[in-house]
């Protein structure tokens, strides 16, 4: 019983109450921890599910990416944080492991979620698909013009 | 008058103008990747006001913000409520910098800066593939600008209107390339000129015009040392210093002449020396040959005291696309011209990589190479980063003893002293010596050892030696074969 009270970490072999996790997740997303380079939140702050999450990564200097913002979709479904969540990109992007059609992150490019752990979090995967735009592969990957969404 | 309806626009605009004194003020912590700052605004206030207040405290135009929250932008109309902004919550900012210093913006920004050759502006590297690839966004000649670093220097492009009636500012700065190749002093003309000084002194858009070259990018490809480097803003800055300064570089060379001969004393010097060549041989060699004939360096110096190689070379003839070794191959390109300011930034610090150069198995036919040409020798001799690189390593002889293969530290073949001592010779030797030493000359010591094996036809030895550049072991099999068995 003690560990349900148990505040979520790294701990492993603690299961941390999705809820709990969330709500530590959303209040990080307000106080802007991290390195400023990528930010998320709710999507509708009525969600009281805490599933729909939108993310936001500042294309990383020095790459075709830069002074770009990409919006994302982020869901959480029920099984989180034991199960990765599902990203999609909603501004266009040319990236190995999103598809074209549709923005959708490929679980198994990126290896945060091809390999994710329950410790990992929104910000993890948002910081590790800003690091796979510093890709040699990536970071000169000719981009769409700036501000188009995928429609679907 | 009609009656006003319903709200009064002048009351609502005072009450909204009241708003920030009216309303509870709150502190939003506003950071930037690399700046955080706190401000205090009213809970009640919009956005667009929110951004006033942030353009007063960061020096930048409200347009140029764009406010992240929660993983959505904030748009001027929204109010910091509705996306519920409260007392000690961080907002991110990015600041967007008009296509003036910053590069990688998108084929707009290109396209818009097209008609004025501003100096940055026409370095964009998404430019060039955004060019190909974004459907009729009006390519201008700009926007499809080809990686010329030249483009840099796009207000100068004026000197290349004397006398050129080209409309296409892609053509004139190839002209003007062409131009600066002949006239050393427009070169000197240039590099006077305080704008290209200020654009040199700047790390990152040097670094950006580095990038931008397809040829430095395959470079960077291969090596990975020299994206360290260009990451590096010291060693950037070092470099840029050394580019600017013409008179400063040969300073420098003649400098590592000197130190060179000190590396004969330093144990595992040859060695390290030996791979430092190698890495740079198979450039520099297709360099020579393309660009620079048959050897520009009149014969009687060791010294280079023409005019630089241009660096501003034309594109395109570089051969160190296809040959690219270590991170001294950056510097081929400005033999082959390939990245005009590259070259000489990247090449004067190479030293920086000596670590990451020694290790390269290329070295052994570098050496062959050497020892069959030794004008290649002083070719590569003269190239402003072989003299950084000799002289980071008479500085510092770790580094030298680092780089060497311990095995081969303390198993120099023979061969390979011969060949640094020749190389030393030839460019320790000071202004009166002919560079074309003779073969005899060269091989002396491998025609000792020929002949101390029992190969007495001293004529023929030497024959074999030419032949295979000095090889012994291969020699000695050509003697063999041509004995009756």
């Amino acid at each position: 019983m003690m560990i349900w009270t148990r505040l979520p970490n790294q701990g492993k072999g603690v299961k941390v109450p999705r809820n709990f996790r969330l709500l530590e997740e959303l209040e990080e997303g307000q106080k802007g921890v991290g390195d400023g380079t990528v930010s998320w939140g709710l999507e509708d702050d009525e969600d009281m599910t805490l599933t729909r999450w939108r993310g936001m990564i500042i294309g990383p200097p020095r790459t075709i990416y830069e002074n770009r913002m990409y919006s994302l979709k982020v869901e959480c479904g029920p099984r989180y944080p034991e199960a990765p969540p599902f990203v999609r990109f909603v501004t266009k992007i040319n990236l190995n492991g999103v598809h074209n059609s549709n923005g959708v992150v490929d679980t198994r490019a990126v290896s945060a979620l091809a390999k994710w752990q329950n410790s990992y979090s929104i910000r993890v995967v948002l910081q590790e698909l800003r690091r796979l735009m510093m890709c040699k592969e990536n970071m000169k990957l000719p981009q769409p013009p700036e501000g188009q969404i995928y429609t679907n | 008058m009609a009656e006003n309806s319903g709200t009064d626009p002048t009351v609502d605009s005072n009450v909204v103008e009241n708003a920030a004194s009216d309303g509870t003020m709150i502190v939003v912590t506003v950071k930037t990747p690399k700046d955080k700052e706190e401000i205090a605004i009213s809970e009640d206030s919009s956005v667009a006001q929110f951004k006033e207040e942030i353009s007063k405290r960061f020096n930048a135009k409200q347009d140029q913000l764009v406010l992240i929250f929660a993983g959505k932008i904030l748009k001027d109309g929204d109010t910091l409520n509705q996306h519920g902004i409260k007392d000690g919550l961080t907002v991110h900012l990015v600041i967007k910098t008009a296509p003036k210093t910053t590069v990688g913006g998108t084929s707009q920004s290109s396209a818009s800066s097209s008609g004025t050759p501003q100096a940055n502006s026409s370095i964009n590297p998404s430019a060039v593939p955004n060019a190909s690839t974004t459907p009729g966004t009006g390519p201008t000649p700009a926007s499809t600008q080809p990686p010329n670093l030249l483009s840099g220097f796009g207000d100068l492009s004026s000197l290349s209107g004397m006398g050129m009636g080209s409309a296409n500012f892609m053509e004139m700065q190839q002209q003007m390339q062409r131009q600066l190749m002949s006239n050393p002093e427009m070169l000197s003309q240039i590099m006077d000129n305080p704008l290209v000084q200020n654009m040199m002194s700047n790390p990152d858009l040097m670094r950006q015009m580095i990038v931008t070259n397809p040829q430095m990018q395959q470079l960077m490809e291969r090596n990975p040392e020299i994206s360290h480097m260009l990451n590096n803003p010291e060693l950037m800055r070092q470099t840029m210093e050394l580019a600017r300064n013409p008179a400063m570089m040969q300073e420098m060379m003649r400098n590592q002449d000197r130190a060179l001969s000190n590396l004969e004393s330093i144990p595992g010097g040859y060695n390290a020396l030996r791979r430092m060549y190698t890495d740079i041989q198979e450039p520099m060699f297709s360099a020579a040959r393309e660009q620079f004939g048959n050897n520009p360096f009149s014969p009687s110096r060791t010294e280079n005291r023409e005019p630089l190689p241009n660096p501003w070379g034309p594109p395109g003839t570089s051969p160190s696309e296809s040959r690219g070794t270590g991170a001294s191959t950056t510097t081929t390109s400005s033999a082959g011209g390939t990245a005009p300011s590259a070259s000489n930034p990247l090449g004067i610090n190479a030293s920086g990589l000596g670590n990451g150069v020694f290790g390269s198995p290329g070295m052994q036919s570098l050496m062959q190479q050497i020892s069959e040409n030794p004008q290649l020798m002083q070719n590569m001799l003269s190239a402003p980063y072989m003299r950084s690189m000799m002289q980071s390593l008479a500085q510092n002889p770790e580094l030298a003893s680092q780089g060497s293969n311990p095995t081969a530290a303390t198993n120099p073949s023979q061969q390979q002293q011969q060949l640094m001592q020749q190389m030393l010779q030839m460019f320790a030797g000071g202004g009166g010596g002919s560079l074309t030493l003779t073969p005899e000359v060269r091989f002396q010591q491998q025609l000792d050892q020929l002949s101390a094996m029992g190969f007495i036809n001293r004529e023929a030895n030497l024959q074999a030696l030419i032949a295979t550049g000095g090889d012994i072991n291969a020699a000695i099999e050509r003697l063999l074969g041509s004995q009756p068995s």
